[in-house]
């Protein structure tokens, strides 16, 4: 394979079958669309490119900016093909919650816009909501953008009319899946892929998968918000189903680690729908059925989501020296010095103020250093960072933090460390000098 | 018909079981009458103080006294450790008559000379809202915050909506080069209309920027004002509120029968089958509201620093100043209305209550929540068979088509009978006198407090009500 430009390396993904041992349909083969391997990473790459090649050549003549509503996966193909082609890319979006995304968009040279909230004393003569006047600003003529609309363009569904689906037929050896299943984001992929299937075979059953109402799965939208997507048509789904945040971590987590697929949360999402409809109807089978569900996109985006809704996941053994492990009595034994004397003690010791490097700038005591809490844990898990004979006075801004930390080195057998008793505030409080360099 | 069941508090309930005081006052005083539970307001502080202890946070709670008129409310919280934010010359008086000493009360909004006067005279904080205003300022001894706006944000663009008040950060230097020896600069303040946290996480640490290029300036504010806009959560059940809402835009896509009045869609509309604009009501079941609103906000991580919001306050050693009015007023009030016609038009029940929708306003702050009926919930009344709830629009006095409490359909218990009680509840804030008016000539509604003492419940006028014991 050899490419002059990395778009045509976009579709032509591998159809996998997934081990009957690990989705235990007895009468069902089971097939992975894997669109995480389309170059920039996702499904959306074939949709991206579709909307988008037709505008460049303008865009291009005139400096246009390329847009998008798009909090992830579209967002990135545009960034991409946009740098590609020297023309900037904003995305807006109201739903950017996962933090890699973030960076990663403003890696690509992205700008984000953010939407905002609600107002909270609400005015409800005030009908212009954000999005409406985003859309008129974007479609006024020489405005100086190109407006992908994916959630409204229809090359958005052609891009898997004419590639996805018809890949799937050819790996089936001309024949359409008796299931397939996918879950709904712009609508674009699941109506794509299901009109070319339903032109083999009209009986082909299509399955879309939404999230729960007040659930949040990155990339597909809620039950309720698929109606305000233009490409949505019930009628193209058997059923449209919810699939929790819960049961596509499950997915993802089979398929990661038991069918060597790098799945994201939505690849897992439709793994998981489709193993849970399949079930239904497995057992009342006589003769062998196929199905075919998408893997979206790739888990490397999605760890900060995974981190926090399964911690366990990332459990490490508690680390050796924590103020963790630290008992209440511990801490509340720990030695500390009354502002009164603080002065006196500050002098001969190494002071070490554990507050952010802003806030210590901007007015700290003289002479000490500046260790942010969160770094001064990582090293002390390391062992002690300064001699067992170097006095050592530790500032917080109320004396809660050092007083664990004072502790924390006491019982680490460091014999002269004390706390601030109350803190750089009790210090302030006491009219004692504060700096600022 | 689909319930929107409001939140009840106990102590508003035991409101709601005192039928016969309740029609008392409505007889007496006529329909509606607005009434206040001061003895209500001490417990949302208390709330609010329990954030500030655990998180080891010093700093005013100042109540936003426009959220309601009432003397009972100001005269009740000022004998508990909060402050008043006042926005007017009149407000300002009624805070220094009802207890407040001037060192818990903060001038905020736009302000004439006469209202500067009288803060300046009598030692008020003046939260300053534009350049002008610093000028304006009488004497050199004025304490004063400046109420910034317009942060920009980094990275991510935050696009908020664009504010009419508040002096832009841009011009900082120019408003601290005007205060230059006129007045001491005791803090820095902002107050963003929003109920999204990543919006104001990028106003607090831009505003803890503009903090620190004051002390770069050689001055000393020690306090970050974060303004008002804690919520309130409204409703009893969040699984109500998303079947509602769910259902409210099938019927605006005409899956379903309409739900409201003539079929508005509360900002929602159907283009070609496709749902189109955007759900303009109240988020009437907020996850968080209150008090654990400003916790989460303050666990929040600063969008630039990467730190919790409330940790870098402290590192930072600033006082935190807030001015919640809604919040402040939860559970603190309701509006009582009579019944005075029942019929069926083109197969709906039309229930005219004897208060316009001025006087009872969640629809103008976009609140939606079910009136509670008061009296037997059996279905007698102009019975038509099943004693079952049903679904009523609620018209109001006016000569006025657009004169409903609320366009949404409600869900009432049974068929109301003309004379019945119907009672809107958790009204105190914004709800009662905010919008009110004496068009077609009727009176304000009068308020009345209502107050338990020795076991039992009292009234009073509000201008009357004087909480009970020594401060
Ligand atoms: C991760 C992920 N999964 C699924 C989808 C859904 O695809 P479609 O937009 O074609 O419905 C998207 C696209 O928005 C996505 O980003
Ligand atoms: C400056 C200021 N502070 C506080 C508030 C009170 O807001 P809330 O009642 O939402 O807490 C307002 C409301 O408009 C305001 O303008």
């Amino acid at each position: 394979m050899r490419f002059d430009d990395i778009t045509e390396a976009i579709g032509n993904t591998p159809l996998v079958r997934i081990d009957p041992a690990v989705h235990g349909l007895r009468n069902i083969d089971l097939y992975a669309k894997m669109e995480l391997l389309n170059p920039f990473g996702s499904v959306k790459d074939r949709a991206a490119w579709s909307m988008v090649r037709p505008m460049l050549a303008g865009a291009a003549e005139r400096g246009d900016t390329v847009v998008e509503l798009s909090s992830g996966n579209t967002a990135k193909a545009l960034a991409l093909i946009a740098g590609m082609h020297g023309l900037p890319f904003r995305s807006v979006t109201n739903r950017m919650k996962v933090p890699e995304i973030k960076d990663l968009l403003l890696l690509l040279g992205a700008e984000i816009d953010e939407l905002p909230g609600q107002s909270e004393c609400l005015d409800p003569t005030d009908t212009d909501d954000p999005l409406t006047r985003m859309y008129r600003r974007l479609t006024e003529s020489g405005g100086g953008f190109v407006h992908t609309d994916q959630y409204f363009n229809e090359l958005n569904v052609e891009a898997h009319l004419n590639g996805t689906g018809p890949e799937i037929v050819k790996d089936l050896d001309g024949n359409a899946p008796d299931y397939f299943i996918a879950c709904v984001g712009t609508a674009g992929s699941s109506t794509g892929v299901a009109r070319a299937l339903r032109q083999h075979d009209p009986d082909t059953r299509v399955i879309g998968l939404v999230s729960a109402k007040n659930d949040f799965i990155p990339g597909i939208r809620t039950i309720d918000e698929v109606h305000e997507v233009g490409l949505f048509d019930p009628g193209v789904y058997d059923t449209v189903e919810p699939v929790s945040a819960d049961e596509a971590i499950d997915g993802l987590l089979t398929l990661v680690r038991r069918c060597g697929m790098l799945a994201g949360p939505t690849g897992g999402g439709a793994y998981q729908g489709a193993v849970r409809f399949l079930r239904t109807v497995d057992a009342s089978l006589t003769e062998r059925r196929s199905a075919v569900f998408i893997i979206c996109d790739r888990v490397e985006s999605y760890l900060s989501y995974l981190r926090e809704r399964r911690p366990a996941l990332f459990g490490q053994p508690a680390r050796p020296h924590s103020v963790g492990s630290l008992s209440p009595a511990e801490v509340a034994a720990a030695p500390v010095v009354a502002v009164e004397a603080a002065e006196a003690y500050a002098r001969d010791a190494l002071v070490i103020d554990l507050r952010s490097p802003y806030a210590y700038q901007a007015l700290h005591i003289d002479g000490s250093i500046n260790i942010v809490d969160e770094a001064f844990g990582e090293m002390l898990a390391a062992g002690l960072p300064f001699s067992r004979r170097q006095p050592v006075l530790l500032v917080c801004p109320v004396g809660e933090k050092s007083a664990s930390y004072a502790a924390l080195l006491q019982k680490m057998g460091h014999p002269a460390v004390h706390s601030l008793a109350g803190g750089v505030i009790a210090w302030r409080d006491a009219d004692l000098p504060l700096v600022r360099d | 018909m689909l319930p929107l069941t409001p939140r009840i508090a106990p102590i508003t309930r035991s409101v709601l079981d005192e039928g016969e005081l309740l029609e008392q006052l409505v007889e007496g005083f006529g329909s509606p009458v607005n009434v206040v539970l001061p003895q209500s307001a001490g417990a949302n502080v208390a709330r609010f103080l329990d954030v500030y202890r655990r998180r080891r946070l010093r700093g005013r709670i100042h109540f936003a006294h426009k959220a309601n008129r009432s003397s009972a409310l100001l005269r009740q919280l000022s004998t508990t450790d909060a402050g008043v934010d006042v926005s007017s010359l009149e407000e300002l008086q009624h805070a220094l008559s009802s207890g407040f000493p001037p060192d818990r009360i903060l001038a905020t909004g736009p302000k004439d000379r006469a209202f500067l006067w009288l803060a300046a005279q009598t030692g008020v904080t003046v939260a300053v809202d534009s350049l002008a205003e610093i000028s304006d300022i009488p004497g050199r001894n004025a304490k004063i915050m400046i109420r910034l706006s317009g942060f920009v944000s980094h990275g991510v663009q935050m696009v908020s909506r664009r504010s009419r008040f508040g002096i832009r950060v841009g011009d900082l230097d120019t408003a601290l080069d005007l205060i230059d020896g006129r007045a001491e600069l005791v803090g820095l303040a902002y107050h963003l209309d929003t109920v999204a946290v990543a919006e104001k996480a990028v106003a607090f640490e831009g505003a803890l920027a503009a903090l620190d290029k004051c002390r770069a300036r050689g001055l000393r504010p020690w306090t970050l004002d974060i303004g008002g806009g804690y919520g309130v959560n409204y409703l009893a059940d969040g699984a109500q509120w998303e079947r509602y809402t769910s259902a409210l835009a099938q019927a605006v896509l005409g899956n379903r029968p309409p739900m409201t009045w003539n079929g508005h869609g509360y900002g929602l509309r159907a283009e070609n089958g496709t749902l189109r604009g955007s759900l303009t009501v109240y988020p009437a079941h907020r996850g968080a509201a209150g008090a654990d609103y400003l916790d989460q906000l303050l666990d929040t991580p600063a969008p630039g620093q990467r730190r919790p919001l409330g940790d870098l306050l402290l590192d930072h050693m600033y006082d935190l100043d807030v001015e919640p009015g809604r919040a402040l007023l939860d559970q603190c009030g309701l509006v009582l209305t009579r019944v005075v016609e029942v019929r069926r038009q083109d197969g709906d029940l039309l229930v005219r209550v004897d208060a316009n929708a001025r006087d009872v306003s969640t629809e103008e702050h976009g609140v939606l929540m079910d009136p509670v009926l008061l009296g037997k919930d059996e279905g007698e009344g102009d019975n038509d068979g099943e004693g079952e709830e049903r679904g009523a629009y609620l018209l109001g006095n006016l000569c006025l088509e657009s004169d409903l409490i609320t366009r949404r359909q409600v869900r009432l218990p049974r068929t109301p009978r003309t004379g019945d009680l119907l009672v809107f509840v958790n009204t105190a804030g914004y709800f009662m006198d905010f919008v009110a008016t004496t068009a077609v000539r009727r009176p304000v509604t009068p308020m009345v407090a209502l107050y338990r003492r020795d076991g039992r419940w009292r009234w009073c006028l509000d201008e009357n009500y004087w909480p009970e014991g020594a401060p």
